[in-house]
């Protein structure tokens, strides 16, 4: 098995690294795996943690946006599946990776401003020496000019 | 035994301790003390509230060997029991001491014909004695661990459950540990601790989460959602404001945070679906649940505070809240349909086919049994607590009876159904009062309370506006919670003080002013943060200033309108 994986989580900033997805399929010929994953850890500094419902409809949600970007992925006549996890990102990156011995592995490039729950250029950095170490995938950074 | 009878067996065994632990709770604030004793007295406050738990005894004027001596109930009334009123000790002249942490002792010197009615076995009836409030160091100790706790809660330094139960253990470990080398530090023991959670307020908001653990897993949320979408025939304009309507309702009669837990993963998918942005669904959502959950008693926390605190009735909440909540809604409409106009109108009208099959899926009824079972049993609970007051019904009972009926109706796996309660909630509110009892132990409650009568002296409409206005904006920077719970002895001493305040009127300020204050910032309501939880994680971030900048002025608007309702309501209508 091979194929691209590609970790998004919706949104404007997810179309850098689902379009660089597309094309390096276009390229390759390889199938893209969307990977979304549900992580519920916001709810922890809530008086709420009604975590065990609001899981499957997070899942739902999930598989929506993936089909959204498959949507995408199909109208250029790219073969795409779409994987909706829970945990933790990275993990699960590397487990997908591993699991279908993942050719590429397509990330978003970190902004300067970007969020402190989104990787940082510092974790993202780990993060790649992680994937290196841990499958055969090469890595894109997809946002900007450079590429890894 | 079957599974059957355990299901019943727990049922009962529920309710009956519920029905228990309330007619207690109930049973000790209405004691009556004692009738036969022969002084009798009122300890009060500067404020004229009953002074509890306060040390009376009886000694020799200008000896200190207690003669006799007694504790003051819950309302303050104390009653001194004499054995032997012959006893040479009587026929002397005779002084009452009276002691409590946190005030200034006081004494009262008996009149030689009172000492006289004593030995003919005469009951004394004395003037009320006025205590006067001390500062000491357990008031600050108090006030700095409230104060800690409101800071770690605001800045999600740490979970709220997790913030207030370090406040009480704090308040705890002063008083048992502190005051051990620095008497002076004393707050309250654990006993009296726990006389200031309000049993009522934990078992109504448990009934209401068994219910509402059922009700969400029906999917009528994502159903209703989709209902939105289809109704509005690609009228974005029409399909925010269906949407705000169905939150707005959900949230009066569910809570806020279930609701936008709900709500937000099926908007997005609807939004995405026609390829707009999610906030513009989400925003106008959120701030329609902050709004419509004011109009009922259990549709905030801070309304069941309220109307557990003050005795305000569902029917009393529906009757004077709702047309204010429909006027800040009709307000809030109009303000979210004209920040969002443009990209309301970016949506996209063609909807891609295996999107809108995949969004109907994910709106299917998935319990069409439980949802009907969870109708009938809402409705019977509804009824309760619009008329179950006339029978002294009390909207907790209300709610754990129509909880356990629903549970053996369906009979779900009842540790599933126990997990689905927030417990951290029901722990949360638990210490909350406690933290909050502290520092009204100590006198801070009292001082606010001073200030503020001080500041609108007898004018009914400058507190209306001072109260809502105060609960509206702090609550913008501190939780609500807390907030309301401390201000609820504020309010009801202001009820007492100010003419045209008997109505209750100023706690539905406080409700207005707390509630709606949660539009003005990210961390002004739960509901707030986790539907910018589910929202970021879609990829669609709702920073502090972007809530800011569209939640201030919707603030503005919506707490201007109900207040209109509130002066119209109570000053015009009277």
């Amino acid at each position: 098995m091979s194929g691209i994986v590609c970790a998004i989580r919706g949104g404007p900033e997810s179309q850098a690294p689902i379009l660089r997805a597309i094309q390096l399929a276009q390229e390759t010929g390889e199938t893209v795996h969307f990977l979304f994953v549900v992580n519920l850890d916001f709810l922890t500094k809530t008086s709420s943690s009604r975590t065990h419902h609001l899981s499957s409809e997070m899942q739902q949600m999930g598989e929506f946006i993936l089909l959204t970007a498959e949507d995408q992925a199909a109208r250029q006549g790219i073969t795409a599946q779409g994987s909706v996890r829970r945990g933790n990102v990275s993990k699960e990156i590397i487990a997908l990776c591993q699991e279908i011995e993942a050719d590429y592995v397509v990330l978003g490039r970190p902004r300067a401003a970007d969020r402190p729950d989104v990787f940082d250029i510092t974790r993202l950095e780990t993060f790649i020496g992680q994937l290196q170490l841990q499958t055969t995938a090469q890595v894109v950074l997809a946002g900007g000019e450079e590429e890894s | 035994m079957n599974r059957t009878f355990k299901h019943w067996l727990v049922a009962t065994g529920l309710l009956a301790l519920i029905v228990a632990l309330l007619a207690t709770q109930a049973g000790a604030q209405t004691a009556e003390p004692a009738t036969l004793e022969l002084i009798v007295g009122t300890v009060l406050d500067k404020q004229n509230q009953p002074v509890v738990d306060a040390r009376v005894w009886l000694a020799n004027t200008g000896h200190e060997d207690v003669l006799v001596e007694t504790e003051t109930q819950q309302d303050g009334r104390f009653a001194l029991p004499i054995a032997d009123p012959y006893a040479e000790a009587f026929q002397k002249p005779l002084t009452l001491h009276v002691e409590r942490h946190h005030f200034e002792p006081a004494t009262l010197d008996l009149t030689a014909e009172q000492v006289r009615e004593i030995a003919a076995l005469q009951s004394v009836v004395l003037p009320d004695i006025m205590l006067q409030r001390r500062v000491a160091l357990g008031f600050w100790a108090a006030v700095g661990v409230f104060v800690l706790m409101l800071v770690l809660i605001a800045t999600s330094k740490m979970h709220n459950t997790l913030a207030a139960l370090l406040g009480m253990a704090l308040v705890l470990t002063i008083t048992y540990l502190g005051s051990l080398l620095i008497p002076d530090l004393y707050i309250f023991d654990f006993e009296h601790a726990l006389q200031y959670i309000d049993w009522n307020v934990i078992f109504l908001i448990m009934g209401m989460m068994i219910f509402i653990a059922v009700v969400e897993g029906t999917g009528i949320f994502q159903w209703l959602a989709f209902f939105a979408y289809r109704v509005s025939g690609g009228r974005t304009w029409l399909l925010v404001l269906i949407l705000m309507v169905i939150t707005a309702i959900a949230s009066a009669i569910l809570d806020n945070v279930t609701t936008m837990l709900l709500m937000t993963p099926i908007t997005v998918q609807i939004a995405l679906a026609l390829n707009m942005n999610p906030l513009a669904l989400l925003i106008p959502e959120v701030m329609a649940s902050n709004v419509g959950g004011i109009s009922t008693l259990v549709g905030t926390p801070t309304n069941i505070l309220i109307g557990s605190y003050a005795g305000i009735s569902f029917a009393s909440f529906l009757v004077n809240l709702t047309p204010g909540v429909l006027l800040a809604m009709a307000g809030l409409v109009l303000y979210t349909e004209l920040i969002y106009r443009r990209q309301l109108k970016q949506a996209s009208s063609e909807v891609s086919p295996v999107l809108l099959k995949r969004l109907e899926e994910n709106a299917r009824i998935t319990q069409p049994g439980y949802l009907k079972k969870a109708g009938v049993v809402g409705l019977g609970m509804l009824l309760l607590f619009l008329f179950g007051e006339g029978f002294h019904l009390t909207p907790a009972v209300t709610a754990m009876m129509g909880a356990t009926a629903l549970l053996v109706w369906i009979r779900p796996n009842i540790e599933e159904m126990i997990e689905a309660v927030d417990w951290t909630t029901l722990v949360f509110f638990m210490a909350l009062f406690i933290g909050v009892g502290a520092i009204q132990e100590v006198g801070l409650i009292s001082a606010i309370a001073d200030t503020i009568a001080w500041l609108v002296g007898e004018d009914l409409v400058l507190a209306m506006l001072i109260i809502t206005w105060l609960g509206a904006v702090l609550s913008t920077v501190i939780p609500n919670i807390p907030f309301t719970a401390a201000m609820l002895p504020v309010v009801g001493y202001l009820t007492t003080t100010i003419s045209g305040a008997e109505n209750l009127v100023l706690f539905f300020c406080l409700s207005v002013g707390s509630a709606m204050g949660g539009n003005g910032s990210l961390i002004g309501a739960s509901a707030n943060l986790v539907t910018a939880g589910i929202s970021e994680r879609a990829g669609y971030p709702i920073t502090y200033m972007y809530f800011l900048k569209r939640g201030f002025p919707a603030l503005l608007i919506t707490v201007s309108l109900a207040m209109v309702w509130l002066l119209f309501r109570f000053l015009v209508l009277g």
